[in-house]
């Protein structure tokens, strides 16, 4: 899945999502963070044709959109903004009506694969009950029914975790480890940070409707720098002493120190402060969560409460 | 570019919206365009017409008038107040003198006039009721149980304006039109008085039977034709005797009248006020009460006597009448009542002149008029 | 011809086409099941059901042949005019609220929902989609004309006496004829309410609130009728919306006078064409935001 200076400029001229150009690899679990408003949604929206971009390109599983929408989205499982589904027909009937849109679908089979996706995403003993009865974990869970319906090649799941309890939690991001393991290529967006820790390969970040960072996990925890703190009454000594000794980006606080140290031995770095009659009450190098490594991205803070 | 494709769309309602349009309005012109037809002399064509004599047809007519009348919620009453306004769609069938049917289609409803020759029937659908009048053994002239036959037969309107043909008149042949399927002549009687409100008269003559198909009436100020009857379809076949034969279907409540031999107009009242087009608009009652015509040609007027048209005993004409205009002469004076094409004047001693004149010609007729 | 368009103008190649086209009635299906598959429908169908009843009942009681005029006048005589009566007396309220109803809530209730985005992402297919709504919306017009049809004709059989019947022109034929110009008055009283079901659609697609899009198509349908009522504008009358409604009667003359059915079918024909149009430009233009 590729985008080229993907921009959606709303009627009023406000800028949603501003030259995004996004490369989702076959095969990996990629999270696309950012805090609410940030255009995730908008972007996922033109993903899947269902708004068009103002300027950009889109191309999904190698076929451009939204021109071959009707070829490629049979192959791809979505999951848009929060469950959407008839309240006054039973959680199966949902899946069968939503399963029949597709014309690629095979219509001899779809109660079986219906029954097989309630399964999956443990609703089959609600299965006959209306939708309206559902609670919203409950229909989060249907929703992701909905894109299991087929064997897809990738899957768009938009907060696919809102609204579910811990246990529920648990269970998608187990779900989507084995569809990736299956060969799915998985695009989750997310505002829980510790999703994206635990569960995904590749990651970016969006702000503001610009695409501010994307790399792997890996790659961006490598680049998180370690910071040393000390813990002592002598601040400006100690402070002193490792700006000394090369230690850049000091920061006080009421009882501590932290810098980084770059690269200099750590071991070092202590026996320099004892040296120099530095009372130490503590000494780590602590390496940063992901989470600071957005704020140092976004410059704003995570909504976690919404 | 995603923004002007989509507006792109918006082409096709559009063209949509433009072909139906076109469709509706220039389809029926494109079909009846102009025939080829060989050159005839107004007069050769008026003598074929005047002569023309088919042995039965049947077709379906469509008539309007629009003679600016005002809506009178007092003429409910008359049995076909909307011949003088509105449109209507009758099928037609006529064989011979004797026969003839008109079936007037009404918005889910139909009144059915037929006659044999012997009898006649007058069937109305929406009061389930049938009428049957029986004619006196042949009649010298064709019975005619009613006066709205003729107003559904081309043929009968296009005579009343022929018999006006005088020297007052200028007739030309403009052009050929396709009526009812048919290649037409078109003649053009156009008065040269100033005392009628008739603009022109155009009959579209038929290329072969000579039969008129189309007459249309134009008011001498105004765009839009005051009277159009023509066929929509006509078949020159003579129709079946049983296509005039009638029989009342069960649950209707039917009544016999026996027409006598000396009056074969006698039988509709003549609650609505008539215009030129039926001038021998037949009286009931007494024979004193038959009208008259007064004038030749263009400038003729139907004298009515008798009219009760006391004040508040007519609804909504006494309205009409206290805001008349009120003339005067040696023989009275009275009320005009104008409208763009008829014209009536309602004297004190119960007479109503009616005609398709200016007010000013039934002035000058009112000396004139028998009381 | 406007199919033709639509295809073309849907963005998808000829092999797509070809490709998706394997199982592509299973939308229309499915369409229908959501139309039908709801209570509210069945509730519309109730009282168009309860019309003919009550009409029948209402004249039953009154017990006298009663003064009136046209179809209601003969259904004391013969019960078959309690299906004509019927069907003309639900003509210009009852039928047409009922299609508002259902063309009203078409798209925009799916908007409303969200379920229009699962659709789309299915893939339905924009044009297809639309195409599957119309079509269930003609069905649910043909669904409506032929309750009144067969309540009539069971009230009818029920409460009066039921022998041949008179046609307008006065002639008679059979009941078992009368029965199948019956169900063709249906039929085409269906057709006639095409041209609304378009416009319901058209006016579905703009908005994401169903209540809005009822209420401003039975105002379109209001608004034509009150135009259809002023007659210094009889000019635009005959391409009213409303204006070839009552030719199904023509149906009960011997022959039957075809001109007027025809034309109103064309007319309803022409109103189709255009809203659809108009619907489908708007709906594969449309930005599903909701």
């Amino acid at each position: 899945m590729v985008t080229r200076g993907l921009t959606k400029r709303f009627r009023g001229g406000q800028v949603a999502v501003n030259q995004v150009d996004l490369e989702v690899p076959a095969g990996s679990i990629f999270g696309f963070l950012g805090p609410n408003g940030s255009g995730k949604t908008t972007t996922i929206r033109m993903l899947l044709g269902l708004i068009a971009p103002t300027a950009g390109t889109v191309e999904l599983l190698g076929q451009p959109m939204p021109k071959a929408q009707l070829s490629v989205l049979p192959r791809v499982g979505a999951l848009v903004e929060g469950p959407a589904f008839y309240p006054f027909w039973t959680g199966l009937a949902n899946l069968l009506r939503f399963d029949a849109a597709d014309a690629m679908a095979d219509p001899w089979t779809r109660k079986l694969r219906a029954g097989e996706a309630l399964e999956r995403v443990g609703l089959s003993n609600a299965a006959g009950k209306k939708v309206r009865a559902y609670s919203l974990g409950m229909r989060q869970r249907l929703a992701i029914a909905v894109a299991l319906m087929q064997r897809r090649e990738l899957l768009v799941l938009d907060e696919p975790t809102n609204g579910l309890d811990p246990q529920g939690t648990r269970e998608v991001r187990l779900l989507i480890r084995e569809l990736a393991g299956d060969g799915t290529t998985v695009f989750t967006s997310t505002h829980l940070l510790a999703e994206v820790e635990q569960v995904c390969t590749h990651a970016a970040v969006m702000s503001q409707g610009r695409l501010v960072r994307q790399s792997t996990v890996a790659d961006l925890r490598a680049e998180l720098r370690p910071r040393l703190i000390v813990r002592t009454p002598d601040l400006g000594l100690a402070a002193q002493t490792l700006s000394g000794l090369g230690v850049t980006d000091l920061k006080q606080s009421a009882d501590t120190v932290d810098g980084d140290p770059g690269e200099l031995p750590i071991d070092k770095l202590a026996a320099a402060l004892v040296t120099a009659d530095v009372r130490l009450h503590g000494f780590t190098l602590e390496r940063p969560s992901l989470e600071e490594a957005f704020v140092a991205l976004t410059g704003e803070g995570f909504d976690v409460a919404e | 570019m995603g923004t002007t494709r989509r507006g792109r769309r918006w082409l096709v309602p559009v063209t949509t919206v433009a072909v139906v349009a076109g469709v509706g309005a220039f389809g029926p012109v494109v079909a009846d365009a102009s025939p080829d037809l060989p050159g005839i002399t107004a007069q050769d064509l008026l003598a074929k017409v005047q002569t023309a004599k088919v042995d039965g047809l049947s077709g379906t007519v469509r008539s309007a008038a629009d003679l600016g009348l005002p809506a009178l919620p007092g003429m409910e009453g008359s049995q076909f107040p909307d011949l003088l306004s509105g449109e209507h769609t009758a099928r037609v069938a006529f064989a011979g003198p004797d026969k003839a049917r008109v079936s007037v289609l009404d918005n889910m409803a139909e009144r059915v006039l037929t006659t044999d020759g012997k009898t006649a029937w007058a069937y109305d659908s929406s009061e389930r009721e049938a009428v049957k009048y029986v004619l006196p053994a042949r009649s010298t002239k064709p019975a005619q149980p009613r006066p709205e036959k003729d107003a559904y037969d081309p043929q009968a309107v296009a005579k009343q304006f022929l018999d006006a043909i005088d020297p007052t008149t200028k007739v030309e042949v403009t052009g050929t039109e396709r009526v009812a399927g048919r290649d037409a002549y078109k003649l053009r009687l156009v008065p040269r008085t100033d005392k009628t409100t008739v603009g022109s008269v155009t009959l579209s003559i038929d290329s072969k039977t000579w039969v008129p198909l189309d007459v249309t009436v134009m008011p001498r100020t105004g765009d839009d034709p005051a009277i159009q009857v023509g066929f929509s379809s006509v078949s020159f076949d003579v129709p079946a005797a049983s296509t005039f034969a009638f029989t009342p279907p069960q649950g209707v409540k039917v009544t016999e009248e026996t027409v006598p031999a000396f009056k074969p107009h006698s039988v509709t009242p003549p609650k609505s006020v008539t215009p030129k087009t039926t001038p021998q608009t037949p009286r009931s009652g007494s024979a004193d009460d038959r009208p008259d015509v007064v004038g030749q040609g263009w400038e003729s007027v139907v004298v009515l006597h008798n009219a009760d048209l006391t004040p508040g005993t007519n609804g909504p004409l006494d309205q009409l009448l206290a805001n008349a205009r009120t003339v005067q002469g040696a023989w009275g004076s009275g009320k005009i009542l104008t409208s763009k094409m008829v014209s009536a004047l309602i004297t004190d001693d119960d007479r109503i002149l009616i005609g398709l004149v200016t007010p000013d010609t039934l002035v000058a007729a009112a000396p004139k008029a028998p009381r | 011809m406007s199919a033709e368009v639509m295809e073309v103008g849907g963005g998808s190649s000829p092999s797509t086409a070809v490709a998706r086209g394997r199982h592509g009635t299973a939308l229309f299906w499915s369409e229908l099941h959501l139309v039908f598959g709801r209570a509210r429908t069945w509730v519309l169908l109730g009282v168009l059901a309860v019309v003919p009843v009550i009409v029948g009942v209402a004249i039953r009681l009154s017990g006298s042949e009663g003064d009136a005029q046209g179809f209601l006048g003969q259904v004391a005589g013969n019960g078959f005019f309690l299906i004509v009566a019927s069907l003309a007396l639900s003509l210009p309220f009852f039928l047409p609220t009922a299609v508002t109803v259902i063309s009203g809530e078409s798209l925009a209730g799916e908007a409303s929902l969200g379920t229009l985005r699962n659709l789309l992402t299915a893939p339905a297919g924009r044009s297809r989609l639309l195409a599957a709504k119309m079509v269930a919306l003609a069905v649910f017009c043909l669904a409506a004309t032929l309750t009144v049809w067969l309540a009539g004709l069971i009230a009818g059989f029920v409460l009066f006496p039921v022998g041949d019947v008179v046609l307008l022109s006065g002639s008679t034929v059979s009941l078992a004829d009368g029965l199948v110009r019956a169900l063709g008055i249906a039929v085409l009283i269906a057709a006639s309410l095409i041209g609304l079901a378009a416009i319901g659609l058209f006016v579905s697609s703009l908005t994401s609130t169903p209540l809005a899009a009822m209420a401003a198509t039975f105002s379109a349908f209001i608004v034509s009728g009150i135009l259809g009522a002023i007659p210094q504008i009889d000019v635009i009358h005959p391409w009213l919306l409303m204006y070839g409604w009552t030719s199904f009667a023509d149906l009960l003359r011997d022959p039957p006078y075809w001109d007027e059915i025809v034309r109103n079918l064309l007319m309803q024909g022409a109103y189709l064409a255009v809203f659809y149009a108009a619907a489908w430009a708007r709906l594969t233009s449309r930005d599903i935001n909701g």
